[in-house]
């Protein structure tokens, strides 16, 4: 399988990339200012007007950022006519309760371990990691996924569980139909 | 000392530090050696991993977990303890802190370090550093139960070393400062200190709270795994030890950071030539350190759905806090000191100066992985080592480098030379940076962090990234050399003329002993502790210990009502026993913070079922069981009535929430 892509991932780069970028040029600007001799209280007269906009700035990223994420959380609400998979993680298999499922099926993968944690990873037939739950001994996480796109979606462990992790893997197809 | 400090200082840094003395260097030294000699080998440990992904080496796929678990392991323990010496060397121009009780500290980290290499090198444990349970217990054949009690049994050691490292330094600032309040700068801040503590102080006081709480959780879990080492059927909850093991492990990670940040705020000045005064915006910073550091922590269980959900806001919310206290303050201030300073560009100070822009990159790499719908697709993907990497190796590490190198320019009284001033810091940003982002571009591409083989295609990215890391050993290399150089120098310099060593100032001599007061301070203070003691007698009787039987976590909570009856009593008699009392107001002596580190622990080890099962069919012996547990609880309530007001009500109230949290998680037997 070779990964690829998706939307989310590639704004998380674009994203980070710039602001990266950015705080580069600035450690840069301010590493070049640091041959000049200027009075302490200037710096101070200025950096603290500049300290309060910047901490307001911060502060209404936050509550945008954080406060806007709780609206699009991956967590199961539980009540919706959803088919279930059963999905049991053990060291290092998947077993999953359906081998193929129809597109566009709403899928509520119930997730658990019989043996250590591990994590239940699926990536899209693109290769586009599409969302991630861990499989926990005596716990059931429930994931809720549209499988829109027909093909062959691959499961891998995203959580390390032990000499052959990197092999704990399984295959589940969407067909047309 | 003026001409040497012209060399390797800013010309105003005599003004604004005093001469470090001998232990202070020594213990620099030491710590920081040790912490970079262990960054050395497991940073060829982590160079060997990245060639195999990238299929260059063929490690096998065992001794790749192996190298991967030591060194997760090793490099947080490298760090920790030399950043552990950093602060050690700038806190102690203000705060008398023993020379002894380091190398305790240090003596116990060592220990720990060395069971960690045993147990993964010959017992081949590999369940990664964070011993997620029941990993570490499931080996597929890999290691032995042995080697998982080493490997938690070191890891306990290095946890005692820098538990007791808190317990010193918080007993010391609020001997030296006149209490808790004062040494956090609340005094100040409520506008009744005029003369606050410098911000290292600061700093160190609130690492110590929040290492006392993440080493009490930490040995809360370390120990019901090493139970489970001696009582197989021992069952411990998955959920429940996610949540200690990752409270424990993110609070270990992320005060290393703000230990070095308290070495960084005494080390800046040196070669900006202004002073890092303690400010209100920075002791508010510091409080809201406090509290996010413990709450942020849950963002490690975004994808355990079954986690709270009030939990997951609180740690979304918090780990996108906790990066404003940095950006606004820390970062902040340091650049404004910087800013138009004419700073001493030495080796010492590039490297501190570079820190700080790992810790700002890094630190928006993690803020971005803390919103919970971006962490869905980044979740244990290479993002997670790239961004921890940045902070942690370009960040931290580079401080680490700078804290030994200025050490190294001092006793050289020169600078290093300026062809590795430019090569090493080149080297080594180059290098790391490249490295960081081969696992940030991986990461977003849905890569598994952790895995020995990588997906068909991406073998790519861990080809650049070893490159890179190549460029940066090189880099790492130069600076090694150049450390030698020095280090001739250093010695050419003591042999022609004997190192001048400032003496010990009278206010470093002796503690201000009596200013910690007791934990119980009057009649009705000590009255009510008597009560209280009083009503913990109930976890004696019959009834109710038969009625605990009815499963392990009751019987294990009614334990900890006996543990709890005799800390209360240990308080009690700590401060209410004419003779005991003038002894332990003599301020926190050795035996008192031995106590109440160790007899928590054992008291939790001595709660395994295949341990007291044998004693349950005879009664009398059943009853003397029950009373070894208070008696326990006495020792750790001796201890913590030497302790002082604030940190002996502290420990006391965190050895009895340690055997309650067991209760909760731990069953079967």
């Amino acid at each position: 399988m070779e990964p690829s892509f998706g939307n989310p991932q590639i704004a998380v780069i674009v994203i980070f990339g710039a602001l990266s970028l950015a705080l580069a040029a600035v450690f840069a600007l301010i590493a070049a200012q640091t041959r000049r001799d200027v009075p302490f209280e200037s710096v101070q007269r200025v950096g603290y007007w500049i300290r309060k906009r910047w901490l307001a700035f911060l502060l209404v990223l936050l509550v945008a950022v954080v406060g806007g994420s709780l609206f699009s959380l991956p967590y199961s609400s539980g009540a919706d006519d959803r088919t279930v998979v059963r999905v049991s993680g053990g060291q290092f298999f998947w077993s999953i309760s359906h081998e193929r499922l129809p597109a566009g099926t709403r899928v509520r993968f119930d997730v658990t371990s019989v043996d250590v944690n591990h994590g239940f990873g699926i990536y899209d037939p693109d290769g586009r990691l599409i969302g991630s739950v861990q499989a926990m001994p005596g716990f059931h996480n429930e994931l809720d996924l549209t499988l829109d796109q027909p093909g062959s979606y691959f499961i891998g462990c995203l959580e390390y569980c032990g000499r052959d992790h990197h092999l704990m893997s399984r295959r589940l197809q969407v067909t047309e139909d | 000392m003026e001409a040497l400090a012209a060399q390797v200082a800013h010309p105003k840094a005599a003004e604004l530090a005093p001469e470090p003395t001998a232990a202070e260097r020594r213990v620099g030294w030491l710590f920081a050696g040790t912490g970079l000699a262990l960054f050395a080998a497991m940073g060829l440990a982590g160079l060997t991993m990245r060639l195999t992904q990238a299929d260059v080496i063929g490690v096998s796929t065992s001794w790749f977990y192996r190298l991967m678990t030591l060194h997760g392991a090793g490099m947080l323990t490298g760090a920790l303890l030399a950043m552990m010496g950093g602060l050690w060397f700038v806190l102690r121009q203000t705060v008398p802190l023993r020379l002894e009780r380091a190398l305790w500290s240090y003596a116990a980290i060592l220990a720990g370090a060395l069971a960690v290499v045993a147990a993964v090198l010959v017992g081949g444990f590999a369940a990664g550093w964070t011993f997620l349970s029941p990993l570490p217990f499931e080996s597929a054949g890999e290691w032995s139960t042995w080697a998982t009690a080493a490997y938690l049994g070191g890891l306990s050691l290095v946890g005692v070393g820098f538990f007791l490292f808190c317990l010193d330094v918080l007993t010391s600032v609020v001997g030296a400062y006149g209490g808790l309040a004062r040494a956090l700068g609340l005094r100040f801040l409520a506008g009744r200190d005029d003369a606050p503590p410098p911000p290292q102080v600061i700093a160190a006081t609130v690492v110590s709270l929040e290492g006392i709480l993440a080493s009490a959780v930490g040995t809360t879990i370390l120990m019901a795994l090493i139970g489970r080492t001696i009582d197989s059927n021992v069952e411990i909850d998955a959920l429940w030890a996610k949540n200690l093991t990752y409270f424990f492990g993110h609070s270990f990670a992320n005060l290393i950071i703000y230990l070095a940040a308290g070495m960084v705020y005494a080390l800046v000045p040196r070669y900006a030539g202004r002073p890092w005064k303690t400010t209100k915006p920075l002791v508010l910073g510091w409080m809201a350190t406090l509290v996010l550091v413990a709450t942020a922590y849950s963002h490690h269980l975004y994808m355990d759905f079954v986690q709270p959900g009030f939990a997951q806001y609180v740690s979304t919310t918090a780990s996108f806090a906790a990066a404003l206290p940095v950006a606004v303050v820390t970062i902040y201030t340091g650049m404004m000191l910087v800013w138009g300073s004419r700073y001493r560009w030495t080796l010492a100070s590039t490297l501190l100066y570079l820190g700080f822009a790992g810790w700002a990159i890094g630190g928006t790499g993690a803020v971005i992985d803390s919103v919970i719908p971006l962490n869905f697709f980044l979740h244990n993907t290479l993002w997670v080592p790239a961004h921890f990497h940045t902070y942690l190796m370009l960040g931290v590490v580079f401080w680490l480098m700078a804290f030994v190198v200025h050490l190294a320019e001092r006793a050289a009284g020169r600078p290093a030379s300026r062809l590795a001033t430019i090569l090493a810091p080149a080297g080594m940003v180059l290098g790391g940076y490249g490295l960081v982002a081969s696992w940030y571009l991986s990461g977003a591409l849905g890569v598994p962090r952790r895995y020995a083989v990588h997906f068909p295609g991406t073998q790519g990215y861990s080809l650049a990234g070893s490159i890179a890391a190549a460029v940066f050993a090189v880099g790492f290399v130069v600076l090694l050399v150049e450390l030698a150089a020095l280090g001739r120098e250093a010695l050419r310099r003591r042999r022609e003329r004997p190192v001048e060593h400032a003496s010990e100032p009278p206010a470093r001599a002796a503690n201000r002993s009596g200013v910690l007061g007791a934990p119980l301070a009057d009649e009705l203070e000590l009255g009510s502790v008597v009560a209280l003691a009083t009503l913990g007698l109930v976890a004696f009787l019959p009834a109710v210990v038969d009625a605990s039987e009815a499963s392990p976590q009751w019987h294990h909570l009614d334990h900890a009502g006996q543990f709890a009856f005799g800390a209360l009593l240990g308080l009690a008699l700590g401060c209410g026993v004419g003779p005991l009392r003038r002894r332990l107001a003599r301020g926190p002596s050795a035996a008192a913070i031995w106590a109440v580190i160790l007899a928590p622990a054992a008291m939790l080890l001595a709660m395994v079922p295949g341990i007291y099962e044998a004693l349950e069919d005879r009664s009398a012996l059943h009853l003397l069981y029950h009373v070894g547990i208070s008696a326990l609880g006495v020792v750790a309530g001796l201890g913590a009535a030497g302790l002082g007001r604030g940190v002996g009500r502290l420990a006391l109230v965190l050895s009895v929430g340690m055997a309650a949290m067991y209760a909760a998680g731990v069953s079967g037997g």
